[in-house]
């Protein structure tokens, strides 16, 4: 029967994205078919009962890891413009590491590999989630919604408000 | 003409409803009267009075625009927001026209599109190929606008050789740079100068294709808000002189951070490249700062690459600084500690400390036996004093301003103080129509109050004055703004307890709004208050300690005389400034853009900065340097990261970790009653304010006593006076 169950799992394993991970060494792969696993009625379904973490085998090195910081946002409108192309969808991004100037070339530099990392969710539980799985630690930044009042071109000329103001 | 626009499809049709907020949306919803309009075919609700432009953003269409901005008036002169509107006979600007029921816009149709290459075509006919040299290139609305609707071809030919149109540039001052060929005469400028700013010097000369932007006459642009125009130009032709050919959009690195030059808490993007500061922008906060930054926050960063403490320093035999490592400055600062006796250790925080810096020093101090925390702003600690939140809070929150009908300000210059909040007051005093009253010297706040007097008997006997008789007794929602240089003041604490009084007795029974306001001046005040720190450093003169910290404190609260001979005074800051100069140990510290830390703004709201560039040379975060410190002494503390200090903050106080929310104070009518036992007496004298002019706004504290940019300010002003 046990042996059952890890044919089913390898089955189902095959057909999640947790098959990208298999590079992994072999310890981390026992480490993974050794969870609990439940069988539904369903045959070919199985259900994982403990939270996903593939920080084991992702292959980040652990201080990618535990030592940094992510921050879920969405990115501001630039103030120097009236589009808000980019200001719409959850970003996950890393906390900056130190930067430098090559000293031979003037070019900006970095020992952080994940400093030009940042991906992009529809919302920011899916972006949570993905930090989860990771195990990074992250904070959620709300959105600050743009609010509008209705406007007049008459409010230009009324002639016993305050938004009269001439001199244009 | 009939070319497919691949960009303009998606910005028009691919775009969620961002533009509105929830709030705009719920009032949609409950007044029953909205106007049913249809953009590109798609219903949608919109509240009456609106115009077709503010339609399309509620649809989820972002209709191209030049002149039109959310939180300016309505102009309609660039024509860039035409829109086909069915069973009109031309295309209508959408940005003014009001919308009517059963409207049906077309934002993408051949008319439309038509237009919008027409405008385009005129517009650059007369706007110079400058792209490549341009600061504006690659943020700038005219090169994106042009590439999704204008047209692929030029049919600008100069056959007689007259060249394009060409217009002097003006000089307006140290921080706008202009290059008015460029200018597209989308007075959006002008228009905030007016309305916002509420400084009436730029204006319009000339009617058509001679129209200019200037000044009149040559003079600077004197407000303490006139970076925004840079942001607000859609073009390049008012753009910042301390960043002129600098960097390129493209190459910047964007972190969000919280300004810490005023007490408001401003949102900004630290823009960095290559470990470097480039510039600062504002970013959107409705509750804070909408969208404007003031100079002081937007310029000063050049101030955060100078004077800066690099590595940590001890005093020699002849009294010189000199240069040493972590471990000789800390066993220093360790023999000087375990020397003394607990009890003649203090330490006294500056105007821009963070309150990880300040909890970490505070858990120090506490753990060698010291109860002697203090701040440089002064805060009357009789009556209830800071135990009580609500009486060190904007309370009624710089949003509540807008819902206010009538205001008190007692004692503060908000121009210059929380530049940001006095904009919002322009705004309620503009678009609500309210009334202000205003205690103190005469100065121009950019709106009309009534001047109720500048001494303290006009406080006491502000009942009889006419304003409270007709406006603020009779406000449903007032609200009395006290400014902190008031409470500066000997007799600080009648003044605060007469201006509570007054705001209770104004305060309407039931009602959830808050009267009484604070205003802080600056941004560490209120985290530290909140952690209980003691406001003043009354403390250190009187028990003249044997070992002082001074964190960040550089406004010579206390000198070296004020001290024993044998103090030991050790500097913890970002800048060498007065602090440092009477220090014997030196620890450099990072400025609030090299770290993660927690502000609270005067309204109570917790926010954090993020690292955007890293200290220099040997500089490190001011936590980490006390953690270290304590360590050496062998009384560590408890929290080894950032995640930790911060739950060591939630300890102390819940509200310092959680973010961006206004923790409501309340105990109003308890704090009064503490406040009655007070047998001081108001001084009979007149309110004095340190900030009166523009030229007194500029170099307040280190990192804009080092910016050469804030200098030239002064400079200019004292030029201009």
């Amino acid at each position: 029967m046990a042996s059952l169950k890890v044919v089913n799992f390898l089955q189902v394993l095959s057909q999640r994205s947790l098959i990208r991970s298999f590079h992994a060494s072999n310890q981390h792969f026992v480490d993974i078919i050794h969870r609990p696993v439940t069988l539904s009625g369903d045959k070919n379904k199985i259900t994982i009962n403990n939270t996903e973490d593939i920080s084991v085998i992702s292959g980040v090195p652990e201080e990618h890891i535990k030592e940094r910081r992510v921050r879920i946002f969405v990115p501001p409108k630039n103030a120097m413009q009236s589009g808000t192309h980019g200001s719409k969808t959850w970003r996950l991004e890393f906390d900056t590491r130190e930067r430098w100037e090559n000293p031979l070339m003037g070019w900006s530099s970095t020992g952080d590999p994940l400093s030009n990392t940042h991906v992009e969710f529809s919302s920011k539980e899916d972006a949570a989630a993905f930090c989860e799985k990771n195990g990074w630690k992250y904070q959620i930044d709300e959105r600050n919604w743009l609010q509008t009042r209705p406007k007049s071109y008459g409010a230009n000329f009324s002639w016993n408000k305050r938004t009269r103001i001439g001199s244009k | 003409m009939l070319r497919l626009l691949p960009n303009s499809r998606i910005l028009s049709k691919a775009i969620p409803p961002v533009n509105i907020s929830y709030k705009a949306r719920e009032c949609a919803s409950k007044a029953a009267e909205t106007v049913e309009v249809f953009v590109d075919d798609k219903p949608v609700q919109v509240q009456p009075g609106s115009t077709v432009l503010q339609a399309c953003a509620q649809a989820g269409v972002e209709i191209p625009r030049f002149c039109y901005h959310e939180r300016l008036s309505i102009a309609g002169n660039c024509r860039m927001c035409l829109v086909e509107v069915e069973r009109s006979p031309k295309p209508v600007a959408s940005c003014a026209m009001p919308v009517m029921k059963g409207m049906k816009i077309k934002t993408d149709s051949p008319i439309t599109k038509k237009a919008r290459e027409g405008v385009m075509e005129f517009l650059l006919v007369n706007h110079p190929l400058d792209c490549p040299i341009c600061d504006q290139g690659g943020e700038c609305d005219l090169q994106d606008q042009s590439m999704n609707f204008g047209s692929d071809k030029s049919r600008f030919t100069d056959n007689q050789f007259l060249g394009k149109r060409a217009v002097e540039d003006k000089d307006i001052g140290p921080l706008v740079k202009t290059i008015m060929t460029r200018c597209i005469q989308c007075t959006r400028c002008v228009r905030f100068a007016n309305e916002i700013a509420g400084v009436s010097d730029l204006g319009t000369t000339g009617r058509g294709n001679d129209l200019q932007i200037g000044t009149y006459v040559e003079k600077m642009f004197k407000s303490e808000l006139s970076g925004n125009v840079i942001d607000i130009c859609p073009v390049g032709a008012l753009t910042s002189k301390p960043y002129a050919f600098v960097a390129r959009p493209w190459e910047l690195r964007r972190v969000d951070s919280i300004d810490t030059m005023d007490a408001v808490g401003s949102n900004i993007v630290v823009c960095t490249r290559g470990g470097d500061i480039m510039r600062i922008l504002p970013r959107i906060h409705e509750g804070i700062n909408e969208e404007w930054l003031a100079d002081k926050s937007r310029f000063s960063y050049d101030g955060l690459k100078r004077q800066r403490l690099t590595s940590p320093m001890i005093k020699d035999e002849s009294g010189n600084l000199i240069s040493v490592d972590w471990e000789t400055a800390l066993l220093r600062v360790c023999d000087a500690i375990t020397s003394v006796k607990g009890a003649e250790i203090a330490a006294i925080a500056g105007g821009q400390v963070d309150a990880e810096a300040l909890i970490a020093m505070k858990d120090l101090l506490n753990k060698l036996g010291s109860e002697s925390l203090n701040t440089e702003e002064i805060f009357p600690m009789d009556g209830s004093g800071t135990d009580l939140r609500s009486n060190y809070l904007l309370n009624s929150s710089i949003e509540g301003i807008e819902e206010s009908d009538a205001i008190l300000l007692i004692g503060c210059n908000p121009r210059y103080e929380a530049p940001l909040l006095n904009a919002r007051i322009r705004k309620a005093f503009i678009h609500n129509e309210i009334e202000v009253g205003y205690l103190g010297p005469k100065i121009d706040l950019s709106y009309n109050y009534q001047h109720l007097g500048d001494t303290t008997t006009s406080l006491e006997n502000i009942k009889s004055s006419q304003f409270y008789k007709e406006h603020l007794s009779k406000a449903k929602k007032p609200m009395i703004i006290l400014g902190s240089s008031a409470l500066q003041r000997a007799d600080g604490t009648a003044v605060f307890a007469k201006t509570q009084q007054i705001s209770n007795e104004l305060k309407e029974a039931g009602s959830s709004w808050r009267v009484l306001n604070v205003l802080q001046r600056v941004a560490s005040q209120v985290a530290a208050l909140d952690i209980g720190y003691r406001p003043g450093v009354e403390n250190v003169r009187n028990n003249k300690p044997k070992v002082l910290f001074l964190l960040h404190a550089d406004n010579e609260t206390v000198r070296r005389e004020d001290l024993g001979k044998d103090c030991v005074v050790i500097y913890q800051g970002s800048h060498g400034d007065q602090g440092a100069l009477m220090a014997d140990i030196v620890l450099p510290g990072a400025a609030y853009t090299e770290k993660e830390g927690t502000y609270v703004n005067t309204e109570g709201r917790a926010q954090r900065t993020l690292v955007a560039v890293n200290p220099p040379g040997l500089a490190r975060n001011d936590w980490r340097i006390t953690r270290a410190l304590s360590e050496m002494i062998g009384q560590p503390l408890s929290y080894d990261n950032t995640n930790e200090i911060r739950d060591r903050l939630a300890e102390m106080s819940p509200n310092l970790v959680k973010f961006d929310t206004v923790e409501e104070a309340n105990y109003f009518k308890q704090s009064e009653e503490l406040f009655k036992d007070i047998k001081e007496k108001i001084k009979q004298d007149s309110f004095s304010l340190p900030m009166i002019q523009l030229k007194d706004y500029f170099m307040t504290d280190p990192i804009t006593r080092a910016s050469p940019t804030m200098a030239q300010c002064v400079k200019a002003n004292n030029k201009e006076a």
